[in-house]
């Protein structure tokens, strides 16, 4: 998913007075609030330590990862500041566990990003920071069977939940890492998870006491262009680091299979983790390369509900979703969103189109809003394992604007455990929409990968 | 009914019995192919099978990939679970496939779970001709031979590997939900009437697409069971062999292991 910032003075002076009222608001409200939280914190910490420290049948480990490294050739530069070229290394390192019937799982990523997209090496271990920091965990949480059909898993993990690969609005409120804008990946959560199966039916529920904030890339650079009318050349956006809120979200979705057929319901409430950005004009100060704006940033509460059917109809799975969107936040709004997919599989292969809009028109550029920036969309996704590899084809058209997002890429699997990728990505199309705008980020890649 | 099944079972069982009793040393002769298969699913139905595979998939090219998988299974041919776990190479552990039989001899449920999306992927029916995870087996290959799913006739008797065999045609049913095959051969060895080889073929060809070879035959726990499983994919020249490990019998599956909610079970068998 990518996106175009717009600045509007007019609007972010709205927005700081909001941020004002909603200080003033959280500032009344947190003392017990946050007592609550830490308490709870500490109850889910004790309780997770006194798991581990049950006795257990011996450990039975297994460890895998990979080690990459990633070059990237960009066919611009949005300013001086850009490089032509952009390195990325990663180390990813895996731990799975099982004791008695309790599965642990543990990793940690290690990066180097060439790039000021780099943040510092920190404690992050909830990912609030606007920076990724150069080591990070992605897995540690621990899965206690409740029964043969029914599991307690708690801990940082990655959350998959709508049912649609290619737009999902039950997926689309979960927080993603766009430092890489063409990525789409998702940031692990903080979370309890109570799933389940009972016949037919299926249930899943999750609570994360702690909002993981969109990460987003930086602003002003070429994964983050700013159009501002109202502000001169050179201007630089100094982005403050901001605490998110302190309570996350929690929802619930129920799934049922009748023959051919697919039924999901599902219920959310809580802290939306996409930010509203507010850029603080009031607070701007003059430096040697241009004005200096300060860009805060603020959570909106959003409650929804949700519906996703799905059906075999000959070789193709027909999905769709709909979901109501609620919120007071004059910023955010209300909306309905609704996609409609089709799934097909050609040979190792699988061919998805989905079709995703908004029914309601946003209160401010959709841009500001991330996760629903790119609708009105058609995706269409194509992958394939060959025998030498696999490869994947993703057109995004934007519907509104006409801009797009064609990716493309190829890997080759010189032995089980070496892979070479190459592709590219080619954004298109007017400069007003949220691909369109990221011209200058157009770029070929290569990667080399070893898996263990 | 259930009388008159169990009635026409006994039947068709003394049938068996005489003829092999009439015979010359030939088990089975003059035996009708459903008798046959009857017979085979009687003496091979097991309650449940577990076993550890070890794939090599070899291109037309000569290039090798491997893989491993954990195969479990739960009832057997019509009323068979299956739940494989791939355990190598990393960028497919934790894929898993997950196969349940539907009454009726209708085609089975199939989900496919890819740790990378967190979530299952159902197969729709006409796609089970779909390469599975990069094998010469597709999803209809997963799924264990049921006789009742096929009009099946006696075509005669041929040696394969060293073992006589009876050869059996089976052409699926249209009822029993649309197979990616217009036909299959079975080679049934005649003396424990174990399936050999079964080739394949797709709609419209008149040579077999595959072929499947069972080989290695031992005999594990009072149960046959061919330890190599071979399927050649003939027009593209490609081959994959399953080498069968750690295999065991008639123990008790896990409660809930084949489930929606077990598969999408990130790091479980």
């Amino acid at each position: 998913m990518t996106f175009r910032f717009q600045i509007r003075a007019l609007s972010s002076l709205a927005r700081l007075r909001h941020l004002s009222v909603l200080i003033v608001r959280l500032r009344r409200l947190n003392p017990r609030r946050l007592d609550f939280i830490f308490d709870l914190k500490s109850e889910l910490l004790h309780l997770f330590l006194l798991i581990l420290l049950l006795p257990r049948p011996a450990l039975a480990q297994e460890f895998s990862g990979y080690a990459e490294a990633k070059g990237f050739a960009y066919a611009e530069r949005w300013d001086s500041r850009d490089s032509w070229g952009l390195g990325w290394g990663t180390l990813f390192a895996k731990l799975e566990g099982k004791t008695g019937d309790a599965q642990l799982t543990g990793s940690l990523r290690g990066e180097w990003i060439t790039s000021d997209e780099k943040g510092a090496l920190a404690f992050d271990p909830a990912d609030r920071k606007i920076r990724r920091s150069p080591l990070s965990v992605q897995d540690f949480w621990m899965r206690l069977p409740l029964g043969p059909s029914h599991d307690l898993q708690l801990g940082r993990f990655q959350l998959g939940w709508g049912k649609t690969d290619g737009y999902s609005p039950a997926d689309s409120f979960l927080p993603r890492d766009l430092t890489d804008p063409f990525s789409d990946e998702k940031i692990p959560l903080w979370a309890l998870r109570l799933s389940g199966s009972n016949g037919a039916l299926r249930y899943e529920a999750v609570a994360t006491a702690l909002t993981t904030p969109w990460r987003l890339p930086l602003l002003g650079s070429r994964n983050a262009p700013l159009t501002a009318e109202a502000v001169p050349a050179g201007t630089l956006f100094k982005e403050v680091e901001s605490s998110p809120p302190d309570v996350g979200f929690s929802a619930l979705r129920l799934l049922a299979t009748f023959g051919e057929w697919d039924l999901g319901v599902w219920g959310r409430a809580g802290v939306r983790p996409a930010p509203l950005l507010n850029f603080r004009f009031d607070q701007a100060t003059p430096a040697p390369s241009g004005t200096v704006i300060p860009v805060e940033r603020r959570y909106a509460r959003e409650e929804a509900v949700g519906v996703e059917l799905s059906r075999i109809t000959g070789s193709w799975v027909l999905r769709g979703e709909a979901a109501a969107l609620f919120s007071r936040d004059h910023d955010l709004g209300n909306a309905v969103i609704g996609a409609l997919s089709a799934e097909k599989g050609f040979g190792d292969g699988t061919l998805l189109i989905t079709l995703a809009g908004n029914a309601i028109a946003p209160p401010v550029d959709a841009t500001l809003l991330f996760d629903r920036a790119i609708l009105p969309a058609l995706i269409t996704a194509w992958n394939r394992t060959e025998e030498w590899g696999d490869w994947k084809l993703v057109w995004t058209a934007g519907l509104k604007r006409g801009d797009g997002l064609l990716k493309a890429e190829a890997s080759y699997n010189m032995t089980d455990l070496w892979k070479v990728t190459l592709g590219g990505e080619l954004p298109y199309g007017s400069t007003e929409g949220p691909f369109g705008a990221l011209d200058s980020a157009r770029r070929v890649h290569i990667a080399l990968r070893r898996s263990w | 009914m259930f009388i008159n099944k169990l009635i026409r079972n006994a039947l068709l069982g003394l049938t068996v019995v005489l003829m092999s009793a009439l015979s010359d040393g030939d088990v089975f002769a003059g035996a009708d192919a459903r008798a046959l298969l009857k017979e085979s699913e009687s003496r091979h139905r097991t309650k449940t099978q577990q076993y550890a595979g070890e794939l090599t998939v070899v291109n037309k090219d000569g290039k090798i990939r491997k893989k491993g998988w954990k195969s479990f299974r739960e009832g057997y041919s019509g009323d068979a679970k299956n739940l494989i776990r791939f355990t190598d190479p990393p960028e497919v552990k934790g894929v898993g496939f997950l196969s349940l039989s539907r009454p009726g001899g209708q085609n089975p449920d199939q989900w496919l779970y890819l740790p990378s999306m967190k979530r299952e992927r159902r197969i729709a029916t006409q796609d089970r001709d779909s390469s599975f995870v990069g094998t010469d087996f597709n999803y209809e290959d997963m799924e264990e031979f049921d006789h009742e799913k096929y009009k099946v006739a006696l075509q005669g008797e041929q040696t394969v590997e060293s073992q006589p065999c009876y050869i059996i045609e089976a052409i699926p049913f249209e009822k029993s939900g649309k197979s990616v095959y217009e036909k299959k051969i079975l080679f049934l060895r005649k003396d424990n009437l174990y399936l050999l080889r079964e080739d394949l073929y797709r709609k419209g060809d008149k040579e077999p697409s595959k072929r499947m070879i069972l080989s290695d035959l031992q005999q594990i726990d009072g149960h046959w069971v061919a330890r190599r499983m071979e399927m050649k994919e003939l027009k593209k020249g490609s081959t994959t062999t399953v080498l069968l490990k750690e295999i065991v019998f008639d123990r008790p599956q896990a409660a809930g292991r084949f489930t929606l909610q077990n598969l999408n079970r990130e790091g479980g068998d």
